[in-house]
């Protein structure tokens, strides 16, 4: 412990007192881990922009059918949930003169659709729904099959009731997403003429929030009979891509430090050459071999946590500067699914983006201060004396 | 009492092997001084590395104060070194990162000293150089003299027993070089070390106990 100390005492001296050879071989773990933070935490964002996008245009984090009316809404609004909206799918055909489609109507309360779903904002003609108006709101392509504009009438047809109810166009909307632009429409609750058995629920969160959690909440206060799903379940597509993500920026990352660790290892060996002398001398005091390599690991270890610490506080500005008006990649993202809302992104600190970029430096800077360690523990003192 | 017997090192280079030392044998009393002289090339410094256990002959042995050094383990010949032998060398190689103070406690620290002993042997020993106001100076404010200097200091700090200096006036005048292995001689005895120099300087070699004379890694018989 005590030698411990001292060699300490020596690397940071060593360190501290070769400021300008220090600077310049930490500045380039400095700048990888102050990038690597930064686009690791823009790729959380990128996954955060696409989760939000995906849910919050409709679906939610979680969503259940099939929901007796025993239940409300209240009773699903447990600790972690931010609302709960209430939809009634009817089966029905939609007309317009000649024109038919057969459709599910989806009944609702736009305020609160208004306020946790973002579908409202799609809307290229007219507007969304309101409560107690006899109003519709329907797919561009619904619109075009049916041949209306907004203003215009439809007839809905339920198929479990006789009795059809006339509708006015209130906004047509486009979301590039299938299932919301083929074959549904919406319309407030109470101008429908027949009731439901049951109800389908969407379910969203507060920020970060695992769905998992709440579902398993669900399952010890619920009949187990409810089939709960998250958003993982019902958009398969997103999580792959969302883990694709996370599997790339790790490449990403592993690749930039291998780089990185190759001209850290040349310049470390710059470095320990240039002190080659010192080690020489030292070794003719009666330092091993086994000090000399454990000196030079512990320059690498303290080199790496000042670099790290001034990266980490490097990449963590950055992000929180772009986190604050965030990047907008509307241009990019326009046509794209998943940002069928916002292409607004908003770099996220985690443990992922914050710790493994100073994990991989440490561990690489360790797998090339190796070679150098070695090179002068294994030489002779009497060369390395010979050759200075 | 250090003794050597039928020494011999060869070098390979790109001028073919070359005999640095060849059947070299003599003893060195305790707390002698040594002059060991002789032309470049002649074998003066693998000789010196050979007593100090930097340098292994091929054949022979190097019997330091009972402990035949070339028998033991790197581990334990390191720890050996560490606590029995101490470098001067051409150039005073002080550690650039350290101050005066830090380079004559180095070796005091690498043998477990006490803080408050180490304080007090390297205040004693800056006093002995007449350095006591430079400990807090870095290597490059000093004067080659005073590197020396520093560097007898430096390796007489943890009283070894044997006292190696390579060529420590090489870079020096005649007048400070004789005034440093004058002071190292009475540094050295006063810690009751026995010193080996090498050197190329008459008057330096005049100073010593012992004079061996070398040529062509051989010793010449001993002239006193």
């Amino acid at each position: 412990m005590r030698y411990l100390k001292f060699w300490i005492k020596i690397a940071f001296l060593f360190l501290s007192r070769s400021v300008r050879s220090t600077v310049v071989l930490s500045l380039m773990v400095i700048i990888a881990v102050s990038v690597l933070i930064f686009l690791s935490a823009l790729a959380i964002g990128v996954n955060d922009a696409m989760i939000r996008n995906s849910i919050g245009l409709y679906s939610g984090h979680i969503s259940v059918d099939f929901l007796p009316h025993s239940l409300n809404p209240e009773n699903l609004k447990i600790n972690g949930v931010a609302g709960v909206l209430k939809r009634n799918p009817i089966p029905g055909i939609l007309s317009n003169e000649d024109h038919v489609a057969t459709i599910t109507m989806i009944a609702v309360n736009p305020v609160a659709e208004s306020k946790h779903t973002a579908i409202w904002k799609k809307a290229i003609k007219g507007r969304y729904i309101q409560n107690g108006e006899n109003s519709i709101f329907l797919s561009s392509m619904l619109a075009k099959q049916l041949g209306v504009q907004t203003g215009g009438m439809l007839q809905f047809h339920p198929a479990i009731s006789e009795k059809s109810v006339t509708l006015t166009v209130s906004g047509i909307y486009k979301t590039e997403i299938d299932y919301l632009d083929r074959g549904i429409a919406f319309c407030p609750f109470e101008i429908l003429p027949v009731k439901t058995t049951t109800w389908r629920a969407a379910i969203f969160l507060k920020n970060g929030i695992d769905p998992g959690q709440i579902i398993r909440r669900y399952r010890q206060l619920l009949p187990k009979s409810l089939g709960f799903k998250s958003w993982k379940e019902t958009m398969p597509d997103l999580l792959q891509l969302i883990n694709l993500n996370y599997v790339s920026m790790s490449i990403v990352m592993v690749l930039v430090f291998g780089v990185v660790s190759v001209g850290i290892a040349c310049a470390f060996v710059i470095f320990i050459f240039k002190n080659f002398r010192e080690y020489g001398i030292m070794k003719a005091m009666g330092v091993t071999p086994r000090e000399i390599a454990c000196l030079i690991v512990i320059e690498v270890i303290m080199m790496n946590l000042f670099a790290s610490i001034v990266g980490i506080l490097g990449g963590f500005l950055a992000v929180l500067i772009a986190s604050r008006t965030g990047i907008d990649l509307t241009y990019f993202t326009s046509h794209n699914r998943y940002f069928v809302v916002s292409g607004i992104i908003y770099p996220r600190l985690t443990f992922y983006s914050l710790y493994l970029p100073p994990i991989l430096a440490f561990f690489f800077s360790m797998v090339s201060a190796t070679w150098p360690a070695g090179l002068v523990a294994r030489k002779k003192a009497a060369d390395i004396l010979r050759s200075i | 009492m250090i003794q050597l017997e039928g020494i011999s090192k060869e070098y390979r280079s790109g001028r073919g092997r070359v005999l640095a030392l060849s059947d070299v044998s003599f003893n060195i009393e305790k707390t002698s001084t040594v002059s060991v002289f002789g032309k470049s090339g002649s074998g003066k410094t693998t000789l010196l590395y050979c007593i100090g256990g930097l340098e292994r002959p091929e054949n022979g042995t190097v019997t330091c104060f009972g402990v035949d050094i070339h028998s033991l383990s790197e581990k334990a010949l390191c720890l050996f070194q560490r606590k029995n032998v101490g470098f001067v060398f051409q150039h005073g190689n002080l550690f650039t990162y350290l101050t005066v103070f830090e380079n004559i406690a180095f070796s005091l620290e690498l043998n477990g000293f006490e803080r408050n002993a180490i304080v007090n042997r390297v205040g004693e020993l800056l006093e002995g150089i007449g350095l006591s106001d430079a400990g807090a100076a870095f290597p490059y404010e000093l004067s080659g003299g005073e590197v020396q200097r520093v560097s007898v200091a430096r390796a007489i700090a943890h009283s070894p027993q044997v006292l190696l200096a390579d060529e420590p006036t090489a870079s020096l005048d005649s007048e400070t070089g004789r005034d440093l292995v004058k002071l190292m001689f009475n540094m050295g005895h006063e810690q009751g070390c026995t010193m080996i120099i090498t050197t190329h300087d008459p008057d330096i070699i005049k100073l010593a106990d012992v004079r061996l004379p070398i040529q062509d890694g051989k010793i010449e018989p001993e002239d006193k």
